[in-house]
């Protein structure tokens, strides 16, 4: 009797499951449907399907996203998580190649005016969109435009204000027409900038700046939230998309460099916990994998490990409205007493490059010099001198006696364990004893932005490949620079690096930047990041770009 | 009846009222913004933003608009999955953790209540001791190191299961396995002390006295009173099985509501936020009303009390 109450209870709690989510119900019959036809299919191995998918199973290569891409929208999914895929679903005028320089994509061609400013790409004629339409320039003033379009409120918008007209669109003052943007023809776009641009080149094979088919588009504005009616123009064109769960990336036989794609098929996953992560690999369900960190120290001696740069920085900011830290001499000695060398050797144990200046490697300037080599070490380390230091800027602020110092950073193991570690180091060689703070992530950058903190954990990661980008976060009221730190001559400095035309003159400009950041020092640099993981021997060219999304085209699985 | 019912009702209503309004108040409250990021933001960049999401109305205005968007049922859009409105991820990922959820507390209830019974039956033997062992194993084991274990054993080194994500009914066990040994363990241990308690009850002796089957004494008559500490226990474990799917749901790469839930609060995603609290907290309320219900019709005597004092 008892029984049957209870089974009338939980039937009543599944009733209640189905009277909540009407349409869930629907799904959940949909999935098992899908399992039963799949068991079917299973059942009957020496189909035609599953010969032919076996005979290409060599070539299905198996990723993880970690989670759900938040958009595949060019303009909206800003972030890794949307740009790993979208990067070789859809491709810009320009690609990143293997050495990582932008190389002809989407434009056959392009020139450039005399003055830098005016930039004239040649689509190619065999350009086409995965449903057989062809990709014209029209195409790409609608999707730019859309980009800068404040209705459209992308957040990646900013990275397109170096075009004539943008920042004023994009701020509600001016009006999609005065865009510099025209299509001359059906495959000739011509960009008009505000300024010579450098790296425009570059910045342009960013996934803000694919374009989007127009006539798709405007049909249905929700044409990238499901495989069906997803229309890309890459390597790989969206063959399935099971929300939350994983997605399929199929060759796509309409672009214009098919026969050099040699994956036929990409499967995404998305695990949102590394251990998993890790055990999927171990189990043969994942083809590459991060590290998770406890079992760093002995997965990165193996064979299958992967290091690959990143353009990024893990630096200390100090606030220079705060005391002490308004003294350059106490701020020097704060920094000259870490040392990097330690830190990547003894805490991280990551291999990253201890960083003795903000700009990464591996930017080369017209000369060829690497940016990092040439501007060299900006800091070192020097306890000696730190300890000198201190005492000097002591003197010069009247202190007996140092400010209590706060060093702050957002919850997290591993930013824990380098606080520590300075903790130590300023107790024993300076003699000072600094009180460790964490807080939640979201209320540490709010902090950290309105110059509540003294002097705080943080990072850059590079939105486009250029030294500007790193430098130019600290110019007077940028929302990144985040110190209190301002000079006139540094602002002027990069507002000309930004205009200049000629090359060698504007990478000269960005050296004598980080230069003066250096001698001023409103922050100090610990690491450089990097992409670490491991790969299984039998998947190659998978190409990781410092910048940060990731390039299947020429990748292949034995 | 129908006034006890409806009492309750009431009660529930105003109970998920207090924790919406609760949970706007404190959204509100801790610092931070969804459009916070480690990367480049600018700030006019940001103001389209907000202006987009409605961010930029005054917080009596926001909370109006939400309580219409909770009375309605229709939570709009969120802010960092810009593809999905909320009401899509709680119709998406809710299915899917109370098939986990509903799964497991099954496999819990008939599992733990066979041990205990098992365990009472043959008390002090060797197989109460080994269902005694079981069952301190699995309250003392928290899910996500069983998960873990689980995973390693059974999946990487053997081979017998797939290691995570969701997708045929082999991907379902190891989850399953993990969120239901702790509640599994509490049923045992429970069913096996007021089962214990029960056979010694005079009508037992009295069943048997009859001449009665073993089985059939056990089962229509000891089992009947013996689960009544069971049931009183359902609600509470319901939340605990709730609560463990966040966990379980993100080792097993399970795309349920549990991500939802735990990233929208990192993200402080205020649309997401708030449309899985209202939602979590409308079913456990929901849950332990009709538990409630449950346990009135199952004991008259705790009805006609609570009756009398409304």
């Amino acid at each position: 009797m008892k029984k049957w109450l209870l089974l009338l209870l939980i039937l009543m709690l599944s009733l209640m499951v189905a009277c909540t989510t009407g349409s869930g119900e629907d799904e959940e019959v949909d999935a098992e449907t899908d399992s039963s036809e799949s068991e079917e299919t299973s059942s009957e191995e020496d189909s035609s399907e599953e010969t032919a998918s076996e005979s290409d199973s060599g070539q299905v290569l198996r990723l993880n996203n970690g989670s759900e891409p938040t958009s595949f929208d060019p303009p909206q999914g800003f972030n890794a998580v949307s740009w790993n895929a979208l990067n070789n679903l859809m491709e810009g005028l320009t690609r990143l190649d293997e050495s990582h320089q932008p190389a002809a994509a989407i434009a056959e061609d392009w020139e450039i005016s005399e003055d830098g400013t005016e930039y004239t790409f040649y689509l190619r004629e065999d350009a086409n969109w995965s449903n057989g339409d062809p990709v014209t320039a029209e195409d790409f003033v609608f999707a730019w435009t859309r980009l800068l379009d404040p209705d459209e409120a992308s957040p990646a918008a900013f990275l397109g204000y170096f075009i004539e007209g943008a920042e004023e669109f994009n701020t509600g003052s001016g009006s999609a027409d005065d865009l510099g943007l025209v299509a001359e023809d059906e495959k000739t776009f011509k960009v008009t900038l505000n300024a010579p641009t450098g790296f425009f080149l570059d910045l342009i094979s960013n996934p803000a700046f694919f374009p989007v088919n127009q006539s798709v588009v405007e049909e249905n504005p929700d044409w990238h939230t499901e495989a069906e009616s997803f229309v890309s123009n890459g390597p790989f064109m969206l063959d399935e998309w099971e929300h939350e769960s994983h997605f399929v990336f199929k060759k796509n036989p309409e672009y214009w460099d098919v026969d050099n794609v040699s994956l036929n098929e990409v499967h995404w996953a998305m695990v949102n916990d590394e251990n998993t992560e890790y055990q999927m690999y171990e189990s043969g369900e994942l083809d590459t994998t991060a590290v998770p960190a406890d079992l760093s120290e002995q997965l990165l001696e193996s064979d299958e490990a992967f290091f690959e740069d990143q353009a990024g920085v893990y630096f200390y900011r100090f606030n220079v409205e705060m005391e002490p830290f308004q003294n350059e001499k106490i701020r020097k000695a704060f920094a000259k007493v870490i040392n990097q060398e330690d830190i990547v050797q003894y805490i991280t144990k990551n291999n990253e490059e201890p960083a003795y200046g903000f700009v990464a490697p591996s930017f080369q300037d017209p000369e060829g010099n690497d940016f990092r080599e040439k501007n060299g070490d900006l800091i070192t380390y020097d306890p000696e001198e730190a300890r000198q230091l201190l005492e000097e800027g002591m003197a010069e602020e009247g202190y007996d006696e140092l400010p209590e110092v706060v060093l702050s950073y957002n919850t997290s193991e591993a930013h824990r364990a380098i606080a520590e570690y300075m903790q130590e180091v300023y107790r024993e060689e300076l003699n000072v004893d600094v009180t460790l703070e964490n807080t939640e992530w979201n209320v540490f950058l709010e902090d950290q932005q309105n110059l509540n903190l003294q002097f705080s954990r943080s990072s850059f990661l590079a939105d486009y490949a250029d030294p500007v980008n790193f430098l130019e976060s600290f110019v007077t009221d940028s929302s990144m620079n985040r110190t209190g730190w301002s000079n006139s001559e540094y602002d002027e400095l990069i507002a000309a690096a930004k205009s200049e035309a000629d090359e060698s003159q504007r990478y000269q400009y960005l050296y004598e930047a980080e230069q003066i950041l250096f001698e001023e020092l409103p922050l100090f640099p610990i690491h450089f990041y990097n992409q670490v993981g491991l790969q299984k021997p039998e998947v190659t060219g998978i190409v990781r770009h410092p910048v940060g999304y990731l390039e299947l085209k020429w990748a292949s699985k034995q | 009846m129908i006034r006890y019912i409806f009492k309750r009702f009431l009660m529930m209503i105003l109970t998920i009222w207090i924790i919406a309004t609760l949970t706007f108040v404190l959204m509100n409250a801790i610092p931070g913004s969804p459009f916070n990021e480690e990367r480049t933001s600018n700030e006019a960049v940001q103001e389209n933003l907000e202006r987009h999401f409605n961010l930029d109305e005054p917080p009596i205005v926001q909370y109006f608009a939400y309580l219409k968007s909770i009375v309605t049922f229709d939570f709009g859009p969120s802010i960092k999955k810009p593809n999905d409105t909320v009401n899509d991820l709680l119709a998406r990922g809710f299915p899917i953790s109370a098939e986990l959820g509903i799964i497991s507390i099954v496999v819990a209830l008939f599992s733990g209540i066979a041990l205990g019974v098992i365990a009472a039956l043959r008390h002090n033997g060797f197989i109460d001791y080994l269902a005694m062992t079981i069952a301190v194993l699995g309250i003392s084991i928290p899910n996500f190191v069983l998960a873990t274990l689980l995973i390693q054993q059974l999946a990487v080194n053997t081979g017998i299961f797939p290691v995570a994500t969701w997708q045929s009914p082999m991907h379902m066990i190891l989850p399953t396995l993990a969120l239901a040994t702790g509640p599994m363990a509490i049923i045992a241990r429970l069913t096996r002390s007021s089962m214990l308690e029960v056979l010694t009850q005079d009508y037992i002796k009295m069943a048997r006295a009859k001449g009665l089957s073993p089985t059939k004494v056990v089962i229509k008559h000891a089992l009947k009173n013996a689960l009544m500490p069971v049931v009183t226990i359902l609600g509470t474990l319901l939340a605990g099985i709730l609560t463990g799917t966040f966990v379980i749901e993100k080792i097993f790469a399970i795309p349920g509501m549990g991500r939802y839930f735990v990233e929208s609060i990192n993200q402080r995603d205020y649309p997401v936020i708030m449309g899985t609290t209202v939602f979590y907290s409308a079913f456990l309320v929901f849950a332990l009303f009709l538990v409630d219900i449950a346990y009135g019709i199952l004991d008259p005597r705790i009805k006609l009390h609570k009756e009398e004092r409304g």
